[in-house]
């Protein structure tokens, strides 16, 4: 496989990575934190648990949506220049694949404002 | 066949299904609707907020349902020309993408709302301790103000309008406290307190049960759950935290010696006597319960003698020997001055 194509489907699957990535320190702080009884644990006034999920949110939904917008500007470019099929399915569906990523991000977050941190 | 036939085959087939299945909810919801022990016929906070997410869920559910089907239906039976919107980019960003979207963006937010309110402590609560046994509950309410602590059995008495705060364990193995009128299961596991929190928001007799297998006698472990009004909810406190009381005739005299030769006190405590066994219920003021043998039997002398004579023959399996050997008299004394505990 070229480095284009890697570079391709990295792009394509980039939302799918950042909710993993969401998840995971979202889970991995959570039960730890919430596990050891530092539920109420706070950093500079903040509480630590709910500041994770915020904080991994931010992030991963900021990775997504540059990853979303490229994507995208890679699938409009497809007048300009001639791509073969398969570039422009990739582009295509890179850009539905980080749109969804966006929301599911934003889903997982919500939780934050709502339950309390250990529940 | 064509497909005019077909539609017209479906098209019945769709009439009788909706026609039977109208029928069958009428049914059900004879039977399901209301009553002593249903989840649809709420009586506290957490009750109601999780049936109206069941409703909303189910109705809205079915309605998608439907909505999916007659598109399919349409896209299959329909001339071409006038289905042909169906494959449109339009049809697919707004009803596979747009709608999925915003339909789940509003149930989420709402179903961690009802997650978030659901089980939450109140203020001045009335802590009751239960604890599940096979195959029935001891019922602890502890000392409260100038309320004494006491123990009962199968029976939870609660006001109406204030909150309890339930924590449950159990002695042996897992069981599972439900009380569906009232909301959610909560485990009841060895050596771990969990918590639940309701309140009554109506007077009436409710039913709990346990609703994890434990055992041969699973199904025969349920009790009674009594909301009353404030005024009576304590009149009733103050009668249980006494002792029992004194047998006022010479037959019930007997049966209060009966139950002490007989060594009902190794298991079973009966305040103000030596009786005092913690091993089964406590049955200081079992006359007073409505129910025996864990919601199975109406209570009465006639279900109490036949309880303790045949208790491995009703509920085989349960860590009470059966009294098969009293003789008729005995047995109506024993159980006579078990009824006069009121
Ligand atoms: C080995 C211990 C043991 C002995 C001895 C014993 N019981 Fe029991 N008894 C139990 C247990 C355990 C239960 C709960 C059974 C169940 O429903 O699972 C029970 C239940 C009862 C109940 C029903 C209580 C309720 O609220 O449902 C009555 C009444 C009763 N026993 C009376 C007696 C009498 C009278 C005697 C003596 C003749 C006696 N028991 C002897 C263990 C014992
Ligand atoms: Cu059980």
């Amino acid at each position: 496989m070229s480095g284009r194509r890697t570079g391709q489907v990295l792009l394509m699957v980039a939302g799918l990575i950042a909710w993993a990535v969401q998840f995971t320190i979202i889970y991995a702080v959570t039960s730890t934190l919430c596990g050891r009884g530092w539920a109420d644990a706070a950093f500079l006034g903040f509480e630590i648990v709910p500041m994770t999920i915020v904080s991994a949110t931010l992030v991963t939904f900021s990775a997504t949506l540059l990853a979303a917008v490229w994507s995208f500007r890679n699938h409009r470019r497809k007048g300009e220049q001639p791509v073969s099929g398969a570039d422009s399915f990739m582009n295509h569906v890179a850009t539905l694949i980080n749109g969804l990523s966006l929301v599911i991000i934003l889903w997982h977050g919500i939780s934050a404002f709502i339950l309390p941190a250990c529940a | 066949m064509n497909l005019e036939a077909r539609w017209h085959t479906l098209h019945g087939w769709l009439g009788t299904f909706a026609k039977r299945a109208a029928a069958l909810f009428c049914m059900l919801s004879l039977i399901g609707c209301s009553g002593v022990q249903s989840a649809l016929d709420p009586a506290g906070g957490d009750a109601s907020r999780i049936y109206w997410l069941t409703v909303i869920m189910t109705v809205g559910g079915t309605l998608i349902f439907l909505g999916v089907t007659s598109l399919l239906l349409y896209a299959i039976f329909a001339p071409p020309e006038r289905r042909a919107w169906l494959g449109t980019r339009g049809t697919i960003v707004y009803g596979g993408l747009a709608f999925p979207i915003v339909t789940l963006s509003a149930l989420l937010p709402y179903g961690l709302i009802v997650m978030r309110d659901t089980d939450v402590p109140q203020e001045g609560a009335l802590p009751i301790e239960v604890i599940g046994e096979q195959y029935w509950w001891r019922v602890r309410y502890p000392a409260d103000g100038r309320q004494t602590e006491f123990s009962t059995a199968n029976e939870i008495v609660v006001p109406v309008g204030r909150s309890i705060a339930v924590s449950v364990t159990s002695a042996d193995v897992i069981h599972s406290f439900w009380i569906p009128n009232f909301g959610g299961k909560i485990d009841m596991i060895p050596g771990r307190i969990n918590r639940i929190n309701f309140t009554a928001e109506r007077p009436g007799v409710y039913r709990g049960v346990c609703a994890e297998f434990c055992g041969d006698q699973h199904a025969r472990m349920a009790f009674d759950v009594i909301a009353l009004e404030p005024e009576a909810f304590e009149a009733w406190r103050t009668e249980q935290a006494k002792p029992a009381r004194e047998p006022e005739i010479p037959l019930l005299a007997r049966g209060r010696e009966l139950f002490r030769v007989g060594g009902c006190g190794s298991c079973h405590a009966v305040r103000g006597t030596e009786a005092s066994g913690q091993f089964g219920p406590d049955l200081t003021h079992v006359g007073s319960r409505r129910t025996i043998g864990a919601g199975q039997f109406p209570n009465n002398i006639g279900t109490l003698a036949g309880w303790i004579a045949n208790t491995q023959h009703i509920k085989p399996g349960v860590r009470m020997p059966s009294y098969g050997s009293l003789s008729g008299e005995d047995l109506r004394a024993l159980a006579g001055y078990m009824e006069s505990l009121k």
